[in-house]
């Protein structure tokens, strides 16, 4: 019998035999055991069960709830440092940073584009609360909630100030970085925000060398510069910032009135304070920006229009990105590799092209076509958000106070106690060690003069 | 623009507009929401490989994010012939039908034999020691009835988003399956 | 530190005398950082190390199992195997739990560190001094002004790179249905703008089909070694062990040989390398478009791979009994393949395929006469498509036709039933017939001397000018010979005589033009293969492995006999002073060793 096997290997192994798939065959009867043998049962470990799932979402939302308490009733920055440790050590280290919103609007993006995904309702709750909250009280997900965020904010030891210019200008980013999720999921599936997500690895513990320096890169910067992921990157981040620009309520550095210190001016690691800003005395000052406005109105569309072009040309090569169109290409390619003598995944791939051509290439074609469209929307994306931040870099601000930005505050309650005010509010001061006199709620005149306080704090 | 005002109507004015803006962004939310709901699944979903487009490359173990994978060998018994010289088990012209490791076709020694009577033997996965490489799932296919089969084992994988073997898999063989069943066994020979 | 104001007041900082707890803080921070920095390290290198040898990657200990199968009793050489495959594991999985231990202990010392950072960090700082401000105007216009550069660079640089992807990228697959079916259906025509059809010399100089070029059996430019001696292997080049049986007859272009073999679960094509015997490819023929779920019954005594390949110097062609024809590229992917419906024949189907300039002849006799299952394909070589068909009026057959140049048209010369039919290689359209078979057709027609012969089995070889239209019968025969004729092996011919070969072993030489027998022996050998000629030399195979060879000549002179000890049942291909005779279990390559090739193994 061995003697057989082993010819009968011989003559099948003697060359590459290249078998086509084809499921279970049965060339050997299964037995029939006189010893009235049991047969073993296959086990099928469970995966997590629903309500493990939706336990994730009551946790997402009980954070959200207390970050939200903790930010705008309590005002503590050290109740939302524990919040977010906690969300670091169960949204990512336990849960492995694989159920958060940041790769959430992909999932939405195939449910809406692709007819055989559904999505799981646990991911439509993830994309939408956070947003929700947002609506009415700013980005309290990323102070407390993001495990990602958390990481990032534990991780800063000495922030470097980036210029407010920089950091305006690059913050048409994570608008581009959504599109491009948005982009490639309901074009060809893929995620590209969780494929090149780099804190992910370090939840997991585990991950390729490129994902790990990409990552590790990431964490040497995070010390120096507060949350570059969440600002300059982040996909989910942008959303927020939207939701949060038309908040009903809105993080406020002081308790209660400003007076114009500027204690907390350098407070925010994350450059989201902005200094009060006078309205202008002379009209005739605006008249530039007013041009600019005027001009960047009329550019918009063109904007649009050309990148919308550019969009639909760079959808060929992103084409790629999907396997299929890949395995298309390369089965197309007159230049291709003679099969090797042991067989490779992609020998393999090409092989199962070179056995039904028709529908890899039907595919191919298809999801082609679906880039080629998706191209055109996402250049035009692309073009809007520029021309878009070009806009709203014309329009003037009017400010009174000082105020965190909208739509950059994270809402982490660092500043809080900065402001003499929320000393006096805590107790920690009389109100009569406070610098300047007089609230200066409806002042109008600006606060230009150095000499406003050589204030006195304590440790 | 909001210089025209005077001095106390620009807050106003701003708040208006935020106001309205908010009011629009809910109402967008909501529909987008319940634009949603047609495409909503109450289950959430797997990865899984679908055995009869495997093509036991061996990418499962080299390109799950988890070391050793999450995919491992599972065994159909009903399928299994119970073989002396399994394929899936001893190297191509073994040198005696033993389990020593010159005669092992596992890398990591994974598949346990068993004899049960004659001349039937057992096979059995340690899934502790397997790494998913589908060596034996390859021998078992071309030479034997194909009842050793690579599967996402659910207690392990990480259901990751985008899964980094399914991007990878060379037989587009993983697709996501509701939770409810997440397996995709083989149970019975597809002709023959 | 809210004492000292007038440090307050300095740039630099500086607290007057460093607190013992910042020290501790701060020496705590270093400490945990180098921590981190010793444990990723080790990581590393242990991972570099454990690389050279993992479990699915162990090129010493394959190169050891490989040693054990050409010494398969060293006992010395299990153990080391087993001694290295097991340090090969425990490596593999300490090195896993290694990783994971470093990476907890990486977290816990990045946890210390952060602490013990933020810690130092905060007893040195020192409460924020407002610098003097600035016209927030004026700075605000600043940053409005460079952030609208830095949006406009951003906007430029994505429009660069897009730019930068998109113009060099050139992609192949197209953009709708219609061209993908345009490009599967032409889509080797492309493919053979590159490379052009073989000239009729390249083909000529090869063996493309079964009983070579010209369908004699005839290459004027092989000639044979005088001394061959297979046990002693002399003139010998290699042999190669085919595992798998089939009764077809190897075609050869260039320097691959290709056969197909197969039985009732699995049909192959096989391509050898020509200079050394190696197996370059094998390829499984199943689950084409039509494939049947169930084979049909075939005796053993033909099987499934009883017709032979046909090549054009692009793509090899097999058909199988079971009516699977495939095309294969000769890097051994897949052209085409379909199933030309599984053929109704009691013996099981042996017509082997033609080609024709860039197309593909198949022939498929079956069934009754009456029924009208009989047809003659023709096929678009590059994709399988029909360009033409006929229904042929006649029962099974097992004869290849032949196509010949006569009369100003390539014919198709067929045989069937009764008939002798030639068809118009461009159209399919019947030329002329001639009744004058009977019995069940094995041999197949040949074309010298501007005559076709014809076998009628066991009966008489027949004559026919090929310039005819209509029904030749009456007009066309130009002479018969009826003695030793056989019923499996085909004539041959050199242009000059045409040489039969009976079943049972007799040879007779026959003037081409007139049919007058030059000589006949016999040899007392049971033949089912064809024999064929090597300019002036005939080798023929006997069943049982005797080979033969004669001279080709007005005279009859045997000239050399060996025994290969194999049953023979294909027809030797001879390409370039060589000789590949199929064995039922090997395959030969006969002919004086090149300088240049390889010992033989």
């Amino acid at each position: 019998m061995t003697m057989r096997g082993r010819s009968f290997y011989a003559l099948v192994l003697s060359g590459t035999a290249a078998v086509w798939n084809a499921a279970a065959e049965q060339r050997f009867p299964p037995p029939e055991f006189e010893s009235g043998h049991q047969l073993p049962v296959t086990t099928v470990p469970p995966p997590r069960a629903l309500w493990q799932e939706y336990a994730d979402v009551a946790v997402l939302l009980l954070c959200l709830g207390l970050a939200c308490y903790f930010v705008y009733r309590r005002r503590s920055r050290r109740s939302v440092l524990w919040l977010s440790i906690f969300s670091l050590i169960y949204f990512g280290f336990y849960r492995k940073g694989c159920i958060c919103p940041i790769g959430a609007p992909q999932n939405i993006a195939l449910g809406f584009f692709d007819p055989a995904y559904a999505v799981p309702l646990v991911v439509a709750v993830f994309f939408i609360a956070p947003l929700l909250v947002a609506l009415f009280a700013g980005r309290t997900f990323c102070a407390g909630v993001c495990p990602h965020g958390a990481l990032q904010d534990l991780l800063l030891i000495k922030p470097v100030k980036v210029p407010t210019w920089l950091e305006t200008g690059l913050s048409v980013l994570p608008y581009i970085y959504l599109g491009t999720g948005v982009f490639f999921a309901a074009a060809g599936s893929a995620f590209v925000i969780c494929r090149y997500d780099p804190f992910v690895p370090f939840f997991r513990l585990s991950g390729g060398l490129t994902m790990l320096t990409v990552g590790a890169g990431f964490i040497v910067v995070s010390m120096f510069v507060g949350r570059p992921y969440c600002r300059f990157l982040c996909p989910y981040g942008a959303l927020l910032r939207l939701a949060s620009l038309v908040s009903k309520w809105r993080v406020r550095i002081t308790p209660d009135f400003c007076t114009k210190c500027r204690l907390c001016e350098e407070s925010c690691p994350f450059g989201a304070i902005r200094e009060p800003v006078p309205p202008p005395t002379n009209p005739m000052e605006l008249a530039p920006d007013r041009r600019r406005l005027g001009l960047f109105l009329i550019a918009l569309p063109a904007l649009i229009a050309v990148f919308a072009l550019i969009g639909n040309r760079v959808a060929a090569p992103a084409a790629l990105v999907h396997p299929t169109v890949a395995l298309a290409e390369r089965y197309l390619d007159p230049a291709k590799p003679p099969p090797p003598k042991v067989p490779t995944p992609d020998s393999l791939a090409l092989e199962r092209a070179d056995h039904d051509p028709a529908s890899v290439l039907s595919e191919a074609a298809r999801i082609k076509r679906r880039f080629s469209r998706a191209g055109w929307w996402f250049g035009g994306w692309v073009g809007l958000v520029i021309g878009v931040r070009l806009i709203s870099l014309t329009s003037r601000p009017v400010r009174t106070d000082y105020e965190p930005d909208r739509g950059a505050c994270f809402a982490c309650g660092r500043c809080f106690m900065f402001c003499p005010n929320e000393r006096v509010r805590l107790g920690l001061l009389s109100p009569s060690e406070l610098p300047g006199t007089e609230p200066a709620r409806t002042d109008t005149a600006p606060v230009a003069s150095g000499d406003t306080g050589k204030p006195k704090t304590a440790t | 623009m909001a210089d025209q005002e005077k001095t106390s109507a620009p807050v106003t004015r701003r708040d208006f507009l935020r106001q309205g803006s908010r009011v629009a962004a809910l109402t967008g939310l909501g529909g987008f929401a319940g634009l949603l709901v047609s495409k909503l699944k109450s289950e959430t979903l797997v990865w899984q490989i679908d055995p009869a487009k495997c093509l036991r490359c061996g990418r499962c173990a080299t390109e799950c994010v988890l070391k050793p994978s999450a995919v491992k060998c599972v065994h159909a018994f009903a399928l299994c012939g119970y073989c002396e010289l399994c394929t899936g088990y001893f190297v191509p012209e073994p040198n005696e039908l033993n389990t020593a490791a010159e005669n092992q076709l596992c890398p990591v020694s994974a598949i346990k034999r068993r004899w049960i009577e004659d001349p039937y033997y057992e096979y059995t996965i340690d899934e502790t020691l397997c790494i998913g490489c589908g060596k034996c799932v390859e021998g078992c296919h071309r030479f034997g009835n194909g009842s050793l089969f690579l599967q996402v084992r659910h207690n392990l994988c990480l259901n990751c988003n985008e899964c980094s073997i399914a991007r990878a898999c060379p037989g587009d063989a993983f697709r996501r399956v509701p939770v409810s069943q997440p397996y995709l066994l083989k149970t019975s020979y597809s002709h023959g | 530190m809210s004492s000292s104001a007038s440090a307050e007041n300095q740039t630099g900082n500086q607290p007057s005398a460093p607190c013992p707890f910042y020290l501790a803080w701060r020496t705590s921070a270093i400490a945990s950082a180098v921590f981190c920095a010793v444990v990723a390290l080790a990581i590393l290198v242990r991972d570099f190390a454990s690389q050279k040898e993992d479990p699915l990657n162990a090129p010493t200990l394959a190169a050891l199992k490989q040693q054990l199968i050409t010494s398969p009793n060293d006992e010395s050489l299990k153990q080391k195997i087993r001694e290295l495959d097991l340090r090969v594991r425990r490596d593999y999985f300490t090195v896993l739990r290694f990783k994971q231990t470093g990476a907890w202990l990486l977290v816990i010392g990045m946890a210390v560190f952060l602490y013990s950072a933020r810690k130092a960090a905060r007893l040195r700082e020192t409460p924020p001094i407002p610098g003097p401000a600035s016209d927030p105007t004026e700075s605000h216009l600043r940053a409005a002004a460079h952030a609208r550069h830095v949006a406009i660079a951003a906007m430029a640089l994505f429009a660069i790179a897009s730019l930068g992807l998109a113009i060099p990228h050139r992609s192949r697959v197209p953009a709708t249905e219609a061209e993908i079916e345009k490009l599967l259906a032409g889509g080797a025509s492309t493919e053979t703008n590159a490379a052009p059809l073989p000239t009729p010399a390249e083909a000529a100089a090869n063996w493309p089909r079964f009983l070579g070029p010209t369908g004699n059996a005839f290459a004027t430019n092989v000639s044979i070694p005088d001394a061959i001696d297979p046990t002693n292997k002399v003139g010998v080049c290699w042999r190669t062990p085919v595992g798998l049986f089939g009764y077809s007859s190897p075609v050869v272009w260039g320097d691959r040989v290709f056969l197909t073999s197969g039985d009732e679960t699995n049909r192959y094509v096989l391509c050898y390398d020509a200079n050394s015997g190696e197996l370059l490819w094998q390829r499984l023929v199943r689950d084409l478009p039509g494939s049947p779920q169930k084979q049909p019954e075939i005796p053993a005594g033909t099987g499934f791979a009883a017709p032979s390949p046909a090549t054009d110097g692009q793509r090899v062609y097999a058909i199988f009994g079971n009516g699977d024809l495939a095309a294969f590229k000769f890097d051994g992917t897949l052209a085409w393949g379909k199933n030309m419906g599984v053929p109704d024949n009691p013996y099981g189907h042996a017509q082997s395929l033609l080609v024709w300039r860039d197309r593909l002849i198949v022939p498929i006799d079956q069934s009754e006469a009456e029924k009208n299952r009989s047809k003659l394909f023709m096929l678009e070589g590059a994709t399988g498509k029909v360009v033409w068909e006929k229904t042929r009026p006649v029962p099974s057959s097992w004869a290849t036709p032949v196509l010949i140049e006569a009369g100003g048209l390539t014919q198709i010369i067929t045989l069937g039933g009764s008939w002798v039919i030639s068809y118009n290689a461009a159209d399919g359209s019947e030329l002329w017939r001639a009744e004058c078979l009977s019995g069940e057709i094995t041999p197949s027609p040949i074309f010298a001397a501007d005559l076709v012969f014809a076998i009628s089995p066991n009966d008489k070889i027949i004559a026919i000018r090929p310039d005819g239209r209509g029904d030749v019968t009456k007009t066309h025969l130009a002479w018969s010979y009826d003695e030793n004729i056989p019923d499996i092996p085909s004539p041959v011919s050199n242009g000059a005589f045409v040489f039969v070969v009976s079943t049972p072993g007799v040879v007779t030489c026959l003037d081409a033009k007139t049919g007058a027998k030059a000589w006949d022996h016999d040899f007392e050998l049971e033949v089912n293969a064809t024999p064929a000629i090597a300019k002036d030399k005939i080798i023929m195979a006997g069943k049982k492995g005797r080979v033969v060879i004669l001279q080709a000549g007005a005279e009859f002179k045997e000239l050399a006999r060996f025994d290969l000890g194999e049953e023979i049942f294909a027809s030797p291909a001879l390409v370039a002073d060589r000789i590949y005779l199929r064995t039922a279990v090997a395959l030969y390559c006969i002919g004086a060793p090149k300088p240049n090739a390889q010992a033989t193994p």
